[in-house]
């Protein structure tokens, strides 16, 4: 932009200078002094153009809208700009003792309007391009990372319930329940299928209701509750007035699958898991809390924790976070939503 | 009777075989244990003729279990596993019996019947535990007895080990343990890069030597940094000599 500003500039001198080598009454400084006038004073009101295009982006998406607000300045920019222009031709004739020679007033007006409102037409045709060019390159950029971490959140779902050992012992599971007790054998099995299914079909979208994301994460539960009934607990303390929220979809089963791998199988001893979702501070408070053990460093900064924040970041862009400690005789997994607020 | 331990941190896991175990004839349940931890004392309190191992438990895997076991007295072990690509290759090349879940009626009597085939061969159990060795090779820690409990201590801290009789007394710096095990196979559990052979009945890890005296005869006197003096036979001379790096 200010390349190509710089060249027409260049350009309007050399044309100015070109038609005074051949009238032999004006020196070669003066269409200088015109010219370079004109992109003081045009070069100031583009600064101020461009600086105060983010405030317009918003009307990016409406053409006239976006024109409109910029041409309402035109009048003022043409004033300003035939005074200051003058003024200074007028200074530096005086300066050099002579005077400055032109058209009437009125002419110059109708002239200088002329002008610059196609001059500022084709400016500001210009910026808008570029800004909507930028602007929809960004969208592009965004909607493509939403997407790609929606994917890689169903894929890594996706294989924690192929994982063979949470697969297998499952299936090991049913076929121990199954000598015990039919009807509850062939519940774990519609459940592990319902699983299953869940975690095969893609989300339909990258934001799903509390009560929705609850439901696929109930699944797994009642799976690994199965697994290991004598010695775990899980208690769900779920606010009903927030199940209508949107969350993230998938993103609360590897904050469980967690609570399970470091919580539940690195020790023989009894477990409580508490899930719970609350508002607090105006925003959506989720927490997975698994009693008996503490936050190893190396899973703090975890692959699986690493990518949910990045995917709360593309999507909340800085309003939301994944925080895991110490808390209580365990560890907590935190994640905080902006209560409301539409993702970014 | 054939006696059996079951060690499995799933409960249905556990139920599954303990209850196929209790419909075969002459074969009965001694314990069924949540950990590995729990494994090993068990196995060194009841001395079942037969284990069934899960290898990912709590504290102590399976495979753990059974490299902390000595050959000539470890029970028969089949371990019991979802998955285990690394660990599965190792039983066939021990020829060590394993269950992989979900297993079937069928499948679990073809290692019931391998299981009587062994037991009256005598080191039944050496395979496991060459197996369970060979798959947790950095020995970082050692179970040893501690009143009426195990305790697994840090193979760091140990300075030296003394045979006595069918007894090793392992010495660290702040007590010492007896374990029921000869001293050549502790040695070939702990791995031989950290700890040296320096008598018939002596051995001492090398970051405890401080320095050697010579004695008559070829014999040595070799100073531990704990201000302890041991006697290094002839036998063993050169082979320390050339562990020290001359």
């Amino acid at each position: 932009m200010i390349v190509l500003w710089v060249i027409f500039w260049l350009l309007m001198v050399c044309v100015a200078l070109q038609e005074a080598l051949r009238n032999p009454s004006i020196r070669w400084w003066e269409p200088v002094l015109w010219e370079g006038s004109s992109a003081l004073v045009a070069t100031a009101w583009m600064a101020i153009a461009i600086k105060a295009r983010k405030r317009h982006a918003m009307y990016l998406g409406r053409p006239l809208a976006w024109f409109g607000r910029h041409l309402a300045w035109l009048p003022l920019v043409i004033l300003s700009f035939i005074a200051a222009i003058y003024a200074m031709r007028y200074g530096i004739y005086a300066a050099l003792d002579r005077t400055y020679q032109h058209d009437s007033w009125r002419f110059v007006l109708a002239y200088e309007t002329v002008k610059i409102t196609l001059f500022a037409g084709l400016w500001l045709g210009l910026l808008f391009g570029m800004d909507s060019h930028e602007q929809w390159r960004t969208q592009r950029l965004h909607l493509l990372q939403t997407r790609k971490a929606l994917a890689e959140a169903q894929l890594s779902q996706l294989r924690g319930q192929l994982r063979p050992h949470f697969l297998f012992n499952a299936l090991n599971t049913v076929s121990a329940l199954m000598h015990a007790d039919v009807a509850r054998a062939d519940h774990l099995v519609a459940t592990l299928g319902d699983l299953l299914r869940s975690s095969l079909r893609p989300p339909a979208s990258e934001t799903i209701p509390l009560e929705e994301e609850l439901r696929t994460l109930k699944l797994y539960a009642e799976v690994m509750r199965e697994r290991f009934r004598d010695r775990v607990t899980i208690d769900w303390q779920i606010d009903e007035s927030l199940h209508d929220m949107p969350v993230p979809a998938l993103l609360l089963q590897p904050l469980l699958e967690n609570a399970f791998r470091h919580g539940v199988e690195r020790t023989a001893a009894a477990v409580h898991i508490q899930v719970h979702a609350r508002c607090r501070d105006e925003a959506l408070e989720i927490v997975v809390h698994n009693s008996g053990s503490t936050l190893d460093p190396a899973c703090r900064d975890g692959t699986g924790c690493h990518n949910c924040r990045k995917r709360l970041d593309i999507l909340y862009g800085g309003k939301a976070s994944l925080q895991l400690h110490d808390e209580g005789d365990g560890v907590a997994a935190r994640v905080t939503l902006p209560l409301g607020a539409r993702q970014s | 009777m054939i006696r059996i331990l079951i060690a499995d941190d799933e409960a249905p896991a556990r139920e599954k075989l303990e209850r196929w175990l209790a419909a075969q004839t002459g074969m009965t349940v001694v314990g069924a244990v949540a950990d590995g931890m729990s494994a090993a004392e068990s196995i060194e309190r009841l001395r079942p003729d037969a284990a069934f191992l899960d290898i990912r438990m709590p504290v102590l895997s399976g495979l753990e279990v059974a490299a902390q076991l000595e050959p000539s007295t470890a029970p028969s072990i089949v371990f019991v596993t979802a998955f285990d690509e690394h660990a599965l290759k190792a039983f066939e090349l021990n020829a060590v019996d394993y269950l992989l879940k979900p297993y079937d009626q069928p499948r679990f009597e073809r290692t019931v019947q391998r299981l009587r085939e062994r037991l009256p061969l005598p080191q039944s159990g050496a395979a496991a535990v060459a197996a369970g060795r060979s798959q947790t090779p950095d020995c970082k820690r050692l179970l040893v007895p501690d009143r009426e409990r195990l305790q697994l201590i840090d193979t760091a801290s140990i300075e030296w080990l003394e045979a006595d009789g069918n007894y090793v007394h392992v010495h660290t710096a702040t007590r010492s343990y007896l374990l029921r095990r000869s001293l050549q196979d502790l040695l070939a559990q702990l791995g031989e890069q950290r700890f040296v052979r320096i008598h018939r009945s002596t051995a001492a890890s090398l970051d405890c030597i401080e320095s050697l005296s010579p004695l008559f005869k070829g014999d040595y006197e070799v100073h531990l940094r704990n201000g302890r003096t041991l006697r290094l036979s002839r036998r063993y001379r050169d082979a320390v000599f050339a562990r020290m790096g001359g």
